[in-house]
């Protein structure tokens, strides 16, 4: 018990005197000086100074992966259909647009459909990637409640990455926030 | 004190050896704490002066004088110097037009006591010719009346930004003890006619480089703890992929990509592993990645978006964005998935976490008043703070050091890469107009 006791004591006259040096020494007195000359006069320069050689990676261009070349394709045979702010469900106008791609893939039975998820530019990047993909995602699920196979609809989001249209107004932010209908031909 | 004494009552054989602990455990306790007295004692002696005790909230800015360096490019060097110390707002640079003797002339104590500085750098290009370049510095403490450190500077001509940086940062670590950060980089996503190309630039703005890397869309880069790789999202032909820049290699390596939208993402503090936000399962969510087994597994599930996950400084825990509870909001978890709480509960939009280097803060872009704006928050849920009041703000992040943040803004127009001190002062475009610039991330070191 008196070692515990002894060990108390030490602890504290550490911690105490730690304590109380730091809390004294980094306030810039002017005037003042605040640390012994010694350990100084030891690190005063010499007559060779220390030479420090600054370099830096030569950063190489990098060349991307190659890019796999696009198939055939069909823009604009579709209305985009429209959402509202920061939500991805299908309105009724939206799926009347969908039903007419339904059809259209059944009867072109060689073609597949892109859809393109995109947002307005309010949001912030990431987040709206990702809305872009729950409204691709929304039309492409409802797609599939009339029939169409899975592997006939894809899905892409650009977030607000590719808005339509750059002003910042109501009408404006509404045309953005749109799913986009490609028609994929496939590769010659 | 207890334990040996119910291994007493259980054991005569262990009785002896526990008293044998008694005594030796004391003894080995009291070995360290003398160790650790004597070597407490010695701190304040064996460590070089703190001018300026940055670590407290009410220090005081330190008067310094960066003189023009003679010689070309001197007065270059010196200017750089300058701003990198004055961006910190720690240093009250004082002005040149005031000096009463410049670097050339031999230190004088008198003539800066009486402007008020209580440090002065002074420096010399001593030329090299036109391949290299030679800088001598000199640093004085004036309450001293002596020079402190000296130091000389060899580098290739076309790097005085660099060279400058690194006097910059020697002057800062004598005088605050703390790592400057003016060598440190950011990488953004530079869009010019349609097309993204990642890319690389000073902490303040200069030197910014093209990597290389081109995509239809780039997005999201960010570094691994140790600097030496970076992961970015690219859509490239109808399919989002996360890939890995590897600077030791130069090389380019896809990390992982499927139908959907996969977009980057943290690493991990071992490096090996990245999380990201997949919508691999139909809906986007947290994935955690092995890159060497390709192991993927699922951390987050709802069915809603997750997304933008950034991992803690000790890898414990992971903040993100999620709508599952309506609107997009911040939410922590353990970094296995655990443990789910919401972070966020004012506003209807707070999305693009990131953790700062030590933990105890997390910085964000919260929406208020119809813009995005940077917010800090304390990862219990108190202490939130907003720090941008014009244009809208997203994609923060803070400097290695955690004094600073870096975030795209649109308040001038297109956007682009501002950067500020933490608690919001001194907010600065580093990014050229004519160039959108957007998703800047500091780098690690």
């Amino acid at each position: 018990m008196k070692r515990f006791l002894a060990c108390v004591a030490i602890i504290g006259f550490v911690m105490f005197g730690c304590a109380e040096k730091k809390a004294v020494a980094p306030i810039p007195q002017p005037g003042e000086v605040t640390t012994p000359s010694e350990p100084k006069e030891a690190e005063k320069p010499k007559k060779v100074p220390v030479t420090e050689q600054v370099t830096e990676q030569q950063i190489a261009k990098v060349e991307s992966g190659d890019v796999p070349s696009k198939g055939e394709e069909i823009s604009g045979m579709f209305k985009d259909i429209y959402f509202d702010y920061d939500k991805y469900e299908i309105n009724e106008s939206g799926k009347l647009v969908l039903r007419s791609v339904a059809d259209y893939l059944t009867k072109n039975s060689a073609h597949k459909i892109l859809i393109e998820g995109h947002c307005d530019d309010r949001g912030t990047s990431e987040y709206n990637l990702a809305l872009g993909d729950k409204r691709a995602k929304s039309a492409k699920d409802f797609l599939l409640s009339l029939g169409v196979v899975s592997s006939r609809a894809e899905v892409i989001s650009y977030g607000k990455e590719k808005p339509l249209c750059s002003e910042r107004t109501e009408e404006c932010w509404a045309k953005n926030r749109r799913a986009h209908f490609v028609i994929l031909k496939g590769k010659k | 004190m207890n334990t040996p004494l119910i291994i007493r009552t259980r054991n005569t054989i262990h009785r002896k050896r526990g008293k044998d602990l008694c005594v030796f455990i004391p003894c080995v306790f009291l070995c360290i704490l003398v160790f650790l007295a004597i070597y407490c004692s010695l701190c304040p002696v064996a460590e070089a002066k703190e001018y300026i005790d940055i670590s407290s909230p009410a220090f005081k800015k330190l008067p310094i004088a960066v003189s023009e360096f003679t010689g070309s490019p001197g007065k270059e060097i010196s200017d750089i110097i300058k701003n990198d110390l004055d961006f910190t707002g720690i240093f009250l640079c004082l002005e040149g037009n005031a000096f009463l003797e410049n670097s050339s002339q031999p230190f004088k104590q008198e003539n800066w006591t009486v402007i008020g500085a209580e440090a002065v750098v002074k420096g010399s290009v001593l030329g090299g010719g036109e391949k290299s370049l030679l800088a001598s510095v000199s640093l004085y403490d004036v309450t001293e009346g002596k020079e402190i450190f000296k130091k000389e500077y060899r580098t290739e001509a076309s790097l005085v930004r660099p060279l400058a940086h690194a006097v910059a940062n020697d002057i800062y670590r004598h005088l605050t003890g703390e790592q400057g950060i003016f060598r440190t980089r950011i990488a953004f996503i530079g869009r010019k006619g349609g097309e993204d190309s990642l890319s690389l630039m000073d902490w303040d703005g200069h030197r910014v480089s093209d990597l290389g890397i081109k995509g239809n869309v780039l997005m999201t880069p960010r570094w691994s703890k140790d600097g030496k790789r970076l992961i970015y999202s690219s859509e490239r032909y109808r399919q989002w992929g996360i890939y890995l820049l590897n600077f030791t290699e130069m090389t380019e390596a896809k990390v992982f990509s499927s139908k959907g939208t996969n977009i980057a993402g943290d690493f991990f503090p071992n490096a090996d592993s990245v999380i990201f936000s997949s919508s691999i399962g139909g809906s986007p969510d947290l994935y955690m990645y092995d890159i060497a087994t390709s192991k993927l597994t699922k951390l987050s599930s709802s069915r809603g978006i997750d997304v933008s996950p950034s991992v803690s400084p000790d890898g414990s825990q992971i903040c993100f964005t999620s709508d599952r509870d309506g609107t997009p909001q911040i939410f922590i978890m353990d970094s296995n998935g655990y443990a789910v709480r919401r972070l966020t509960f004012q506003g209807s939009y707070n999305t693009a976490p990131s953790w700062s280097p030590k933990g105890e803060k997390i910085v964000f872009s919260g929406r208020q008043g119809g813009k995005n704006h940077i917010f800090t928050i304390n990862p219990d849920g108190t202490g939130l703070t907003q720090l941008t009041d014009r244009g809208n703000n997203e994609d923060p992040s803070f400097s290695p050091d955690g004094r600073y943040i870096v975030f795209s803004s649109d308040r001038d127009g297109d956007r682009a890469v501002y950067i500020m001190r933490a608690n919001g002062e001194a907010q600065k475009r580093i990014t050229s107009k004519g160039m959108k610039a957007f998703g800047p991330r500091w780098s690690s070191n």
